[in-house]
């Protein structure tokens, strides 16, 4: 392994870290349904970037692709229906704080 | 062969295509025969499924694999085990009993709910037969994603606040999952189960045990936020209380145990052997027990006090597990059909009780015993399936858990597991008397009992109840003398 690729797999693992770290920031600290949402797939980028880099290690880069690629898709629809979730909720609170959701518990 | 290869073709075709009819004809038209079209995909399954089970028994052979070629450049490979036959079976069961429900509690989007249902039973078949961890995850995915939109599609207050904790919680979920095959992938080069089989634990270095362990933490705490084991539980009661009570049947029913219980029996049975997992697992299970039972027996809503059973139960299923024996999956297994039973039980009571007097809360019910005999006798039923009260199913496989527990040295929790029972048994007395026993209110003097396709769910779903306890030993004494214990 040369040097160079070293320093870019570190760099990235390091990278994702942060990623994933700022993503579940995101989800404790805000209190708005549409920045959860975003927290988490910031969070959920962060992964494909490790599939890759799993890919770029063991040098099955082509079948990691075709894993983020279908990932990718994946989170899309999940992203669709979360903002879905969220408009409902909008239309029946008239905001998007996360405080309203409290009907269900004990 | 040829038997097996057609019933795993009709087992994934037949949701797709009625799914494709649904959506071809107009909203007015398929309102009408939706629901009905919905319910040739579990009864097709059950004929596919015992057709394949005689195969099996009949090749005495564990596990056969299919692979069907696209075009002769990508080929597909699905697997029929033993218990991805129970998996599949009880799949069929709890749509049936779901869709026996709907008719009477979804008065509208009839055809919205068959669809998802369809996708829901599509993407839990995946799950069971699929031979790689990618394509688990996929099929994962499809199964969240219709449960999601199965829980908010009414658009109530409640349910689109369940969906939501369930939505995040469930991102969360694959998140971890993910990441766990991003670290196996990375050691092993290949997520297929043939290839994790042998270099799973091969020739390690500390860096990859490291990994390895790290791909665990993370994809047990992705599985069971999918099981809802108790430090992760906290999204189950709120969706299972909030969904519309067919849709409750489904995902307590079947659906955690598919999306969690599932994906847990595949990676123990790769990397149970190691140090620490084992553990881990009792642990997870024992807190559950009594996590979920206490939180039960603190709740005045009907379907959430089933649901924190649910909880409860799948502690037992995760000490099953746990033991990282063939007798304890053998239980895990067991109690995931019983468990099915008795729960779809259970919610379809719900629906009945809801249907009838309108309301949910065990405070304002009492006396319904007398006014609605079938649904108070499957209800016993059911509860003592679930306390594990001898000739009922429940016992059975909560004694092969114990047993498991026992020979497999971890005896404080065997205790735990047994003495827990009491807990089982004291929060469905509660409800049992509160809602059907003691004496009849006032209010509820012109209550009837349902009828109908539910009042028919009731009582199939009790005859398996009751036939699944009494034919148990005999069952097992038979796969034995197959050869395929």
């Amino acid at each position: 392994m040369s040097k160079m690729e070293a320093y870019v797999e570190t760099g990235m693992l390091v990278v994702g870290f942060l990623l994933i770290v700022a993503g579940c920031y995101c989800l404790i600290r805000t209190y708005h349904l549409l920045k959860i949402i975003i927290g988490v797939e910031v969070a959920m980028k962060a992964v494909t970037m490790f599939v890759i880099l799993a890919g770029f290690i063991n040098g099955k880069i082509a079948l990691a692709q075709a894993f983020v690629i279908t990932v990718i898709v994946i989170e899309v629809v999940v992203a669709v229906v979360a903002v879905g979730l969220a408009i409902n909720l909008y239309r029946i609170y008239g905001n998007m704080d996360i405080r309203n959701l409290r009907k269900l518990k004990g | 062969m040829q038997v097996i290869e057609s019933s795993t073709v009709l087992i994934f075709a037949v949701p797709l295509v009625i799914f494709l009819i649904n959506s071809l004809f107009s909203k007015r038209l398929a309102e009408k025969f939706s629901m009905g079209l919905a319910y040739v995909a579990p009864i097709t399954q059950i004929v596919a499924t015992a057709a394949c089970f005689v195969q099996i028994a009949h090749l005495k052979q564990h596990d056969i694999i299919i692979s069907w070629d696209l075009a002769g450049a990508v080929s597909m490979r699905f697997a029929v085990h033993t218990y991805s036959l129970v998996f599949l079976f009880c799949i069929a069961l709890v749509s049936l009993a779901s869709i026996m429900v709907a008719n009477r509690t979804v008065p509208q989007k009839r055809t919205g709910f068959a669809s998802l249902l369809m996708m829901l039973i599509l993407g839990m078949n995946g799950i069971v037969m699929v031979t790689d961890l990618f394509s688990l995850y996929v099929f994962l995915e499809i199964v969240g994603i219709s449960s999601f939109v199965l829980i908010a599609m009414f658009k109530s207050e409640t349910g689109l606040e369940g969906a939501f904790k369930y939505l995040v919680m469930s991102v969360l979920a694959s998140i971890m999952i993910l990441t766990g095959l991003a670290f196996i992938f990375m050691q092993t080069g290949s997520l297929q189960y043939d290839h994790l089989e042998a270099s799973a634990l091969a020739g390690q270095s500390p860096t990859q045990l490291v990994l390895i362990y790290a791909a665990m933490i993370l994809m047990i705490a992705g599985f069971a936020i999918k099981t809802g084991a108790v430090p992760f539980h906290s999204w189950l009661p709120d969706a299972h209380q909030s969904a519309n009570t067919a849709v409750s049947v489904l995902l307590s029913g079947i659906v955690i145990k598919v999306a969690g219980i599932y994906g847990l029996i595949v990676i123990t049975g790769f990397f149970g052997k190691l140090p620490g997992i084992k553990l881990t697992l009792f642990i997870m299970g024992t807190i559950s027990i009594i996590i979920g039972a206490l939180f039960a027996l603190r709740q005045s809503h009907f379907k959430r006090i089933v649901a924190y059973s649910s909880v409860s139960q799948m502690g037992y299923i995760l000490l099953g597990l746990s033991t990282v024996s063939m007798l304890g999956l053998l239980g895990a297994v067991a109690h995931v059909f019983n468990h099915a039973t008795f729960k779809s039980t259970l919610f379809t009571n719900a629906a009945a009780v809801h249907e009838q007097t309108g309301t949910y809360d065990i405070n304002e019910l009492g006396g319904l015993e007398k006014k609605m005999g079938v649904t108070s006798f499957s209800s016993l039923a059911a509860f003592m399936s679930t306390a594990g009260i001898p000739p009922f199913a429940g016992f059975w496989s909560k004694l092969l858990i114990i047993m498991a527990l026992w020979s497999s040295g971890a005896r404080v929790f065997a205790a735990i597991a047994l003495f827990a029972s009491i807990f089982t048994a004291a929060y469905f007395l509660r409800l049992q008397r509160k809602v059907f026993f003691g004496k009849l209110r006032d209010q509820l003097a012109g209550i009837t009992e349902i009828g109908g396709s539910v009042k028919l769910a009731q009582i199939m779903l009790t005859v398996v109840t009751i036939a699944a306890g009494l034919l148990f030993p005999f069952a097992l004494l038979y796969f034995r003398g197959i050869g395929l214990l």
